[in-house]
């Protein structure tokens, strides 16, 4: 019987509708199946609170790559993206604030503020961090190397892999490039990438403000505080697009997960919501073979391959089957590091907040982020260590409304916050309805600090107690499908000998942010699986 | 090489016993005594104890290496005495109440005598004399930086050819022939001669 689809992708993320979309644009009969109502997995937009709009996931697209939005013309299907004036906006306790803004002059007459020393080094330390951030955004629209074709015993074999191997020779032009940052830049990106975020900032600034603020980039997402080795890494990686570099999507980041859909649809892709998938299909004795899915009602859909947007270790345990899998496989997948703690709080507020420093609406158009110092954040990470929430948390916030009034009523706002550190799993207690209230309310606590010495003296409105509660997420596992550590990025990523997108299953290919360059709403993993399974054979 | 990360957070407390001490957990003297005795009884414990350090405290609850070298060595004390080597993490070169004191010093060592009373229940009746050492007395003793027992941390971003420096990593400096060849060269600190023995390598190639 001939398949009716010729891929079947389990999950409609945003890179699983990125890999939908690129395969469609390439002929290939596609078939999504999202088990939620709304697409876009942690990219979506719903409506919590009637007439409340919001980003229940991720806000901010900045990191998402523009060379996959042009190859698959978003923009003419209702993709739009939109920025403000300021990147990030960090109101202190003790009343001032700082902004960082696109222009030059203002970020250094506001870091001025608190050292004239740290604003003198900004513009500097600026260009040398996009200078390695772009060496970076280099490797991640590449495949990572595949090491197991690495096997030469002379000079010339390899040199021969290299030239049959166009993914390999692409490497070699990053390595070109990244040579090109000069000997002793070269160096120091070699230098930087597993320091500690503390130690590099500390070698440029002395302010604890700017430190602070900046520091937050450090640990997006991972379990880490700034004095962990490895979160400079993490700090170029989100500033691959510019440092602090962030934009937000007209209609909401749903609307990119939808522009993308709509792209894949309108090359005959099929797109199902509300259909969770119970488990992959795998069929062969000597070498196990993906044949399609089952759906949580029974229905089975074949197809030649299978792409699965879900995390790594859910779909090789959840969805395959341990028994499918070699001990070895195994061991490596439960070895996956997760350790998700990354939590997120979403206000409908009557109007806007009134923050510390603030003297103009300007200033919130980027991130405002609450971490006064690389302390405050280090300390917010100890408590994770422990498996206890931080009682004064990292606050990385956004108002969608500023950019988007459509998002909310009439005059009302958004108020999107991201909460580190929610361990997935607490020591003494559990993320369950009752129990969530103590350390939401200590985390709105944390905000009004950094706005009770507001001169206009206007507090932030109440929240919704029942919205909130209905609405806080403690990420299962890892908002980027795996942590981020040096460990467990390029070839490393997900497990070692698997990062070309395959599984130990024929036929069956990862396409989430557990597989190469990471999470970050960048849509690389899904156009890269997606040209795996145009490549195999 | 303003940026090479110097600080140190290691300290040392020497004690001068009247006999063997008995570890609650297996007492009496024995085979277990001559080796490395290690007070760090969950990675938590040795987590905490860096934490205090982060913020420039001397750990309440430090990770100990003990070794009673008068056990494989007995010449190293007078008769039926015994000589105590810990070797104690953290204890970090700047604190955050200001410089190190006599008194900063002796409430370390009392820090440390406490936590070994908690697994050597005899161990303070035992006690003839007691040397403490911070960083800051390494560094007055031996002239090591900052009291760094490695001459430098010993992080990726500071090994291999980026030790002490990219560029430097050679055992040359800047000065023609003035070489460098202490543990703040390649491979590093733990007294294994290395980089001795590698610098001296260097300069011979010049001398040719």
């Amino acid at each position: 019987m001939a398949n009716q689809f010729d891929v079947i992708i389990v999950g409609g993320g945003h890179n699983g509708l990125v890999a939908a979309a690129t395969l469609a644009q390439e002929g290939q009969r596609v078939l999504v199946l999202e088990q939620r109502p709304v697409l876009g997995g942690a990219a979506a937009n719903e409506e919590v609170f009637p007439g409340f709009h919001i980003n229940t996931g991720a806000d901010d697209a900045g990191l998402f790559f523009d060379e996959i939005s042009q190859r698959l013309g978003l923009p003419s299907h209702g993709l739009a993206f939109t920025q403000g004036q300021a990147l990030l906006f960090a109101p202190q306790p003790d009343g001032q604030a700082l902004t960082i803004w696109r222009d030059p002059a203002a970020t250094t007459a506001s870091i001025a503020q608190f050292s004239q020393h740290d604003a003198e080094q900004f513009p500097a330390f600026k260009s040398r961090v996009e200078r390695m951030a772009a060496v970076l955004h280099d490797m991640a629209l590449l495949p990572p190397p595949d090491l197991n074709e690495l096997q030469f015993n002379t000079l010339s074999d390899l040199i021969g892999i290299g030239l049959r191997r166009p993914e390999l020779r692409a490497w070699g032009n990053v390595a070109l490039k990244a040579k090109r940052l000069g000997d002793e830049e070269m160096m120091e990106f070699i230098r930087v990438l597993p320091l500690a975020a503390q130690t590099y900032l500390d070698e440029w600034f002395e302010s604890n403000a700017l430190k602070g603020a900046l520091g937050g980039s450090a640990v997006t997402g991972l379990t880490l505080g700034p004095r962990s080795s490895g979160t400079t890494l993490m700090f170029l990686y989100q500033a691959m697009h510019g440092l602090l570099n962030s934009r937000y999507v007209v209609g909401g980041i749903g609307r990119l997960s939808e522009a993308l859909a709509d792209k894949a649809r309108s090359n005959g892709a099929v797109i199902r919501t509300g259909a969770p998938v119970e488990s992959i299909l795998v069929a062969g004795d000597l070498e196990q073979s993906a044949t399609g899915v089952r759906l949580a009602d029974g229905e089975e859909i074949r197809a030649a391959a299978v792409l699965s947007n879900v995390d790594p270790r859910r779909t090789l345990f959840g969805l395959v089957g341990p028994q499918q899998l070699d001990p070895e496989v195994m061991r490596q997948v439960r070895n996956i590091i997760y350790r998700g703690s990354t939590a997120k709080i979403n206000l409908a507020l009557d109007s806007l907040p009134d923050f510390n420093g603030q003297t103009s609406t300007e200033q919130l158009t980027g991130r405002i982020r609450i971490s006064p110092s690389l302390n405050y954040l280090e300390r917010a990470y100890d408590a994770a260590k422990y498996g206890q929430y931080s009682s004064a948390p990292y606050l990385d916030m956004v108002i969608p409304t500023l950019h988007d009034p459509t998002l909310a009523p009439d005059g009302q706002h958004i108020l999107s916050i991201t909460v580190q550190f929610a361990p997935y799993a607490l020591r003494d207690t559990d993320w369950s309805p009752r129990r969530k209230r103590s350390p939401i309310q200590s985390w709105i606590q944390s905000l009004y600090v950094c706005t009770e010495h507001s001169p206009a003296g206007s507090p932030l409105p109440d929240a919704d107690a029942s919205g909130l509660g209905a609405n806080l997420r403690a990420n299962r596992r890892s908002i980027t499908h795996g942590h981020m550590g040096l460990d467990q990025l390029l070839v490393m990523r997900p497990i070692p000998g698997w990062s070309q997108y395959r599984t130990p299953i024929r036929n069956l290919y990862l396409c989430g942010a557990g597989t190469h360059p990471g999470g970050g709403v960048t849509g690389v993993p899904g156009y890269h699986a997606a040209r795996s399974v145009l490549g195999r054979n | 090489m303003r940026r090479f990360q110097t600080v140190g957070s290691s300290g040392k407390v020497n004690l001068a016993l009247d006999g063997l001490p008995e570890l609650a957990c297996q007492p009496g003297v024995g085979r277990h005594m001559a080796g490395a005795i290690s007070i760090s009884p969950s990675i938590d414990y040795i987590e905490r104890a860096y934490d205090d350090a982060k913020y420039g405290n001397i750990s309440r609850k430090p990770y100990i290496d003990i070794i009673f070298p008068s056990i494989i060595d007995p010449d190293m004390a007078p008769p039926g005495k015994h000589v105590m080597s810990c070797f104690v993490q953290y204890a970090p070169y700047q604190l955050a109440d200001g410089p190190w004191t006599d008194e900063k010093r002796e409430a370390f060592g009392d820090t440390v005598v406490n936590t070994l009373a908690e697994y050597f229940p005899n161990l303070k009746d035992l006690i003839i004399g007691r040397q403490v050492l911070t960083p800051v007395d390494i560094e007055r003793m031996v002239g090591i930086s900052q009291g760094n027992i490695f001459h430098g941390e010993l992080s990726l971003s500071q090994l291999f050819f980026l030790r002490p420096a990219a560029g430097y990593a050679k055992y040359r400096t800047p000065l023609s022939g003035y070489y460098q060849c202490g543990s703040g060269t390649h491979p590093g600190g733990g007294i294994m001669g290395a980089p001795g023995r590698l610098a001296a390598l260097e300069a011979l190639k010049d001398a040719r």
